[in-house]
């Protein structure tokens, strides 16, 4: 994954954090998508315009996790809301 | 014209004579079926506003802004399933256009409260309602249950005074005093009228607590906290919608539906779906309304 990238929310998409998860709405389709805690906090980094890069050290300070872990999690998840259409490049 | 609120009339709704259904050339926008995959609504846009197409059985039409709604029954069908129609799929969608909130929850009164339940078509809520109705505690709804936010307090609003029940629930719930509407063309599906076998609250309620019905996998009542987030997409999922292509009320109903998952009133419920359980499972609920919310 090329951690200098910084993805950015489409116009389109709007997120609501209730309690300490996110949920995510794409107002083009009607879609919906949760996100847990850490989920949560990786959206948060993102739509403060964070490259992967930096949203990968902010994590690896908050959380008691491995280099290799956070940065397969991190990969994973923003493949899957790109694939949604949640996220885009930037 | 006919209102189906008990206060002021939220839509008007003007019955026309039974027509044809005309072919229509633009496609549908969206298209909602039954569980076995046919066919149940057609939704187009026009220049009025909405046509919302049940085949074979109605027409409706739906200004833009969700106040007029015009009906005619296809030939042959009768009056009872057009005003049936309109009651519990027209008008919770006309209302939507309109900004209000309505979702797929019955809701009954406990004390000065009213309690909702929320779920998919067969999850039980009508049947609950029933139960708790024939037993004395009043109903708000059976389904199509309107939220609004009256002075800072999520109120729950009655709507028509009927249950729906499928025919098995009939037959164990109900005995020869509770009044039946006239059967209908689509459904064998019995409708109750509110009455002295079915009590039914006539007022606005504050809504104490929202339970997310289950799939029936519990042995027994179970109750247990809904996390926000899982409050939040059984509402959107749980919510009518007239058309989601509007983005700004789209936007809206999202922040509605945030700020209410936000409340601390949201709980799981599921219990076995047995007809001789169902007094324990009322008596659970109601002692679960009356505990200090989470």
């Amino acid at each position: 994954m090329n951690m200098s990238r910084t993805p950015r929310v489409p116009p389109e998409v709007m997120a609501r954090k209730v309690g300490d998860e996110i949920v995510i709405l794409d107002l083009s389709s009607g879609n919906y998508f949760g996100l847990n805690p850490v989920g949560a906090r990786i959206w948060e980094l993102i739509n403060e315009g964070h490259s992967l890069e930096h949203v990968c050290e902010a994590l690896l300070a908050e959380y008691d996790v491995s280099r290799e872990v956070m940065e397969s999690d991190l990969a994973r998840l923003m493949e899957e809301l790109m694939d949604r259409g949640l996220l885009a490049e930037g | 014209m006919i209102g189906a609120g008990t206060g002021e009339l939220p839509a008007s709704f003007l019955q026309h004579d039974p027509r044809p259904q005309a072919g229509i050339a633009e496609p549908p926008f969206q298209i909602w079926t039954t569980p076995t995959g046919a066919v149940w609504t057609l939704f187009y846009r026009q220049a009025s506003g909405y046509l919302v197409r049940f085949p074979a059985l109605a027409d409706f039409g739906i200004s833009v802004d969700g106040i007029q709604i015009h009906g005619w029954a296809a030939p042959g069908i009768s009056s009872a399933t057009l005003q049936h129609l309109y009651l519990n799929q027209v008008l919770p969608l006309a209302l939507s256009r309109q900004g209000k909130l309505v979702v797929h929850g019955s809701a009954v009164a406990v004390s000065a409260n009213a309690l909702a339940f929320i779920g998919a078509s067969g999850k039980g809520k009508s049947t609950l309602a029933a139960s708790f109705a024939i037993s004395g505690t009043r109903f708000l709804s059976d389904d199509g249950l309107q939220l609004e936010w009256v002075n800072g307090e999520l109120t729950a609003i009655p709507s028509h005074p009927s249950i729906r029940l499928w025919e098995d629930s009939r037959e164990a719930l109900v005995n020869d005093s509770n009044d039946v509407a006239p059967a209908l063309e689509f459904t064998s599906k019995a409708r109750l009228l509110a009455g002295t076998g079915l009590a039914y609250c006539r007022d606005a309620r504050p809504l104490g607590r929202i339970y997310i019905l289950g799939p029936g996998a519990a042995a027994r009542p179970v109750i247990a906290l809904a996390k926000p987030s899982t409050a939040l997409t059984e509402l959107l999922r749980n919510s009518f919608l007239l058309d989601i292509d509007v983005q700004d009320m789209l936007a809206q109903h999202f922040d509605t539906l945030s700020r209410i998952a936000s409340l601390p009133i949201h709980y799981h419920l599921d219990f076995p779906r047995r007809y001789d359980v169902l007094a324990q499972v009322r008596t659970a609920i109601i002692h679960h309304s009356r505990e200090p919310a989470a």
